[in-house]
């Protein structure tokens, strides 16, 4: 049996760039508001009007995992979640440097790398996000979801329509 | 310092020294003043004596936070510059969104104070604990977009953020503004004039820490509820769409949106200046400051036509207002151009649209001529000619030197009577309200700190009708006077209580939006949010707070007053005085100053006569240090 797994999504043009996102994430933690220890990160381009989230996965092959030379960067077989096990972990920072999204990180303070968990399958980016930009759920489910809601749209104005005839 | 919200540090930055010092914040201003304006305002009296050339070396230009900048609190992403203001000689503060506020406290302060003047070309750098100043004689002469990105690319890092100044600034134009985010502006009072009088080209920040407040999960929780009422509100929802745009139409119906120079209310081309118009035909993104889920920022192309290309954020209303109704232009995209050149140049939108209006009137009368403006015939809706004068007013040649000096300043050097045209308030260029229509603007305009000002005590409960939260706030028995538009009664109740809550806003620092229009937050949530944050209970009660917010009014009017401000200055230009709105609903209307600044005088504890504050009054407050 093939289990889907839930992802990360997001549609840069929902975005604009309030970085409440980073703030949750942080809180949540971390237990303090401190964007540079966030899970994720907003890149803005502030003269062309862009805002993108960058965010943790989906990897079909995780570069994270591949790069680890102690095996700490793990997946989990049923989730497909990359998680991380301190305890193995060098310090190394190979990770970091391969993450295609670049939401790896490292907490110079307490030196230790940190990485998005999905908040356990409750992400708080998701929930605080004002725009909908970023969404959680398999990808066939989310963009489900967008066509369910245009349809809704589409038939209300059909019957709106034919009432005012 | 165990206090929550707070990281307790002012960094100051001495350039004619060159050098660095941290100073702890003491525990009693918090309790006196809790943070940004007035942690600025009990700086800037006791450290800028009297007389001071505010483009001197002497004075300091004050940049600050609030204890809730950089949290998960709505709206909390701003943050204030303060200064003895370079246009007006007084107090002088502007207030900015964006990100640079929370940077500075990620860096680790609550303040930077810029003291001194540098003798070469500068930019204040502040990593973390690292503070430089670096060269920037190669930046000099560029605009504030283009300084922004050199920056981020020299420092290597595009989450690097910088305030930046523009040739406007350079060249000192008295309503030079600072840009932080290539388009967000503290526009108003000059603040670019003073770094540039200090030799500086921009202050640029980059912070790695965090912010911890005193009661971590309650706040969040709390904060969480107050982003989801942000959410739901319907006004607020409209703001996310439109933005500010949506007053036009509003002030149209009212008949308070300024056309030619203030002359009337009612402008026959207001529709190509609505939200309606212009968002299908010219955004192209909603965008957001720090911590804001109302996303009122626009993003616009023009595709066709003149001004094709122009790709920028904004304007406003009031950039509307400047460039659109108050010079007679039904154009969206000569307002749009206009914006850019202003922050490109980093200019001052209203006070450069309203200076532009004074000239264009006055020529109209015959006081200046021709032989004034260097051949230039000066008319309404002129596109070309507003672009063109703001390019001079920018770089300050011929016309456009005289120009650069602000209103007052320019009627006062053409003289022969052209005062009369100039729209301002002790120096400060008239915003884009009518007290004739909107009686209670026209007391926040004649009383406000820093001259005209829209955004102190802007009481918007009585323009749009909303009789419950009046009767609420300021008690059944005084309806239906105090939301009647028309009338003077009560209006100081009302300015004094929304200017003791803006106070409360102004410290903290929160968005205008989120107390104002719509009004989703007030006095009380602020004082269920204080503790939470901070961790200092008596922040709780709202008695409290408007103690501390009338400490602040009371204590910007000393700086004033220190600089002869007096009852005299507290007055309006005579056209709302005199002339009665000429058309529209307020027709025949005009405003009677003299009854409500008594109210005003009477509810601050100031004396009638002069204005000034009584014995009484500084001992309650206590003040007593500052005279």
């Amino acid at each position: 049996m093939v289990t889907l797994q839930k992802q990360l999504s997001v549609d840069y043009t929902k975005c604009t760039g309030c970085r409440l996102c980073e703030l949750a994430c942080s809180a949540k933690h971390e237990g303090v508001f401190q964007p540079s220890l966030a899970r994720l990160r907003i890149v803005k381009y502030d003269d062309l009007g862009l805002d993108v989230p960058n965010v943790c996965g989906p990897c079909e092959e995780a570069p994270c995992v591949e790069v680890c030379p102690v095996y700490a960067m793990r997946r989990d077989p049923v989730t497909k979640m990359v998680y991380i096990d301190h305890d193995k972990c060098i310090l190394c920072k190979s990770c970091i440097g391969v993450c295609v999204h670049g939401v790896i990180r490292l907490d110079t303070v307490a030196m230790r790398i940190i990485k998005c968990d999905h908040c356990g399958g409750d992400p708080e980016c998701v929930k605080i996000c004002p725009t909908g930009a970023i969404t959680y759920g398999t990808p066939a489910q989310t963009a489900v979801v967008e066509r369910h809601g245009k349809l809704k749209a589409y038939v209300a104005e059909i019957k709106r329509t034919a009432k005012a005839k | 310092m165990s206090i929550g919200g707070y990281t307790g540090k002012i960094l100051r930055v001495n350039l004619s020294q060159d050098t660095v010092r941290v100073d702890k914040i003491p525990q009693d201003w918090i309790r006196q003043f809790i943070g940004g304006d007035g942690f600025a305002a009990r700086i800037l009296y006791e450290e800028v004596p009297s007389g001071t050339n505010p483009l001197s070396p002497a004075n300091k230009l004050i940049f600050a936070t609030g204890p809730i900048t950089g949290t998960l609190w709505p709206m909390s992403g701003r943050s204030v510059f303060v200064a003895k203001g370079a246009q007006t000689g007084i107090w002088a503060e502007s207030h900015v969104g964006g990100f640079i506020g929370p940077e500075l406290k990620y860096a680790g302060y609550d303040l930077l104070v810029v003291e001194g003047r540098s003798e070469r070309p500068v930019y204040i750098l502040v990593e973390d604990d690292y503070v430089e100043l670096v060269d920037a004689s190669k930046l000099w002469g560029l605009s504030t977009s283009e300084a922004t990105v050199k920056i981020q690319e020299q420092q290597r890092d595009p989450d690097v953020q910088v305030a930046a100044v523009g040739p406007a600034g350079e060249r000192l134009v008295k309503f030079a503004s600072l840009i932080v985010n290539h388009a967000r502006a503290a526009g108003r009072t000059g603040m670019g004039a003073i770094l540039g009088s200090k030799n500086v080209k921009a202050i640029a920040i980059r912070g790695h820490g965090g912010v911890r407040v005193a009661n971590h999960e309650e706040f969040v929780a709390l904060a969480k509820r107050a982003q989801e009422r942000v959410r739901v509100n319907p006004q607020a929802k409209e703001m996310g769409q439109w933005g500010t745009w949506i007053l036009t139409a509003v002030k149209q119906e009212i008949g308070e949106l300024p056309t030619y120079n203030h002359r009337t209310g009612v402008f026959p081309g207001w529709e190509q200046l609505s939200g309606d118009y212009i968002r299908p035909r010219y955004t192209i993104s909603d965008r957001a400051c720090f911590g804001c889920s109302l996303a009122c920022k626009k993003v616009n192309y023009i595709p066709d036509g003149p001004f094709a290309g122009t790709l920028e954020e904004g304007p406003e209303y009031e950039g509307l207002m400047a460039f659109g109704s108050t010079l007679g232009i039904a154009d969206y995209p000569t307002t749009l151009r206009a914006n850019q050149i202003c922050n490109k140049y980093g200019m001052d939108v209203i006070s450069a649209g309203t200076t532009i209006g004074f000239a264009i009137e006055a020529f109209e009368q015959g006081i200046i001529t021709e032989a004034d403006t260097g051949g230039l015939k000066l008319q309404w809706n002129d596109s070309a000619l507003v672009i063109q004068l703001l390019e001079m007013i920018g770089k300050r040649e011929g016309f456009g030197d005289l120009l650069a000096e602000g209103s007052r300043e320019a009627a006062r050097r053409i003289g022969k009577g052209a005062e009369k045209y100039a729209m301002h308030v002790k120096g400060l260029e008239i915003s884009g309200q009518d007290g004739r229509t909107h009686r209670s603007i026209g007391l926040s305009h004649a009383t406000g700190a820093r001259g005209a000002d829209h955004l102190r005590s802007l009481v918007t409960v009585d323009q749009l009708g909303y009789e419950e939260v009046a009767a609420k706030r300021w008690g059944r028995d005084k309806l239906p006077e105090i939301i009647n538009p028309y009338t003077e009664k009560y209006k100081a109740t009302a300015v004094v209580e929304t200017e003791n809550t803006y106070c409360i806003r102004d410290t903290l620092i929160v968005c205008w939006y989120s107390v104002s229009w719509p009004p989703i937050f007030w006095m009380d949530d602020f004082a269920e949010m204080l503790p939470l944050a901070t961790g200092i209970a008596e922040f709780g009660s709202t008695e409290r707070l408007t103690e501390i917010a009338e400490r602040q009014v009371t204590l910007k009017r000393l700086f004033n007053a220190r600089e002869g401000i007096t009852r005299k200055d507290d007055q309006l230009p005579e056209r709302f005085l005199k002339d009665p709105m000429p058309e529209g609903p307020g027709k025949g209307q005009v405003v009677h100053l003299d009854p409500m600044l008594d109210d005003y005088y009477r509810l601050r504890g100031w004396d009638l006569e002069t204005g000034l504050p009584t014995d009484d009054t500084i001992r309650r407050l206590s003040l007593q240090w500052a005279t």
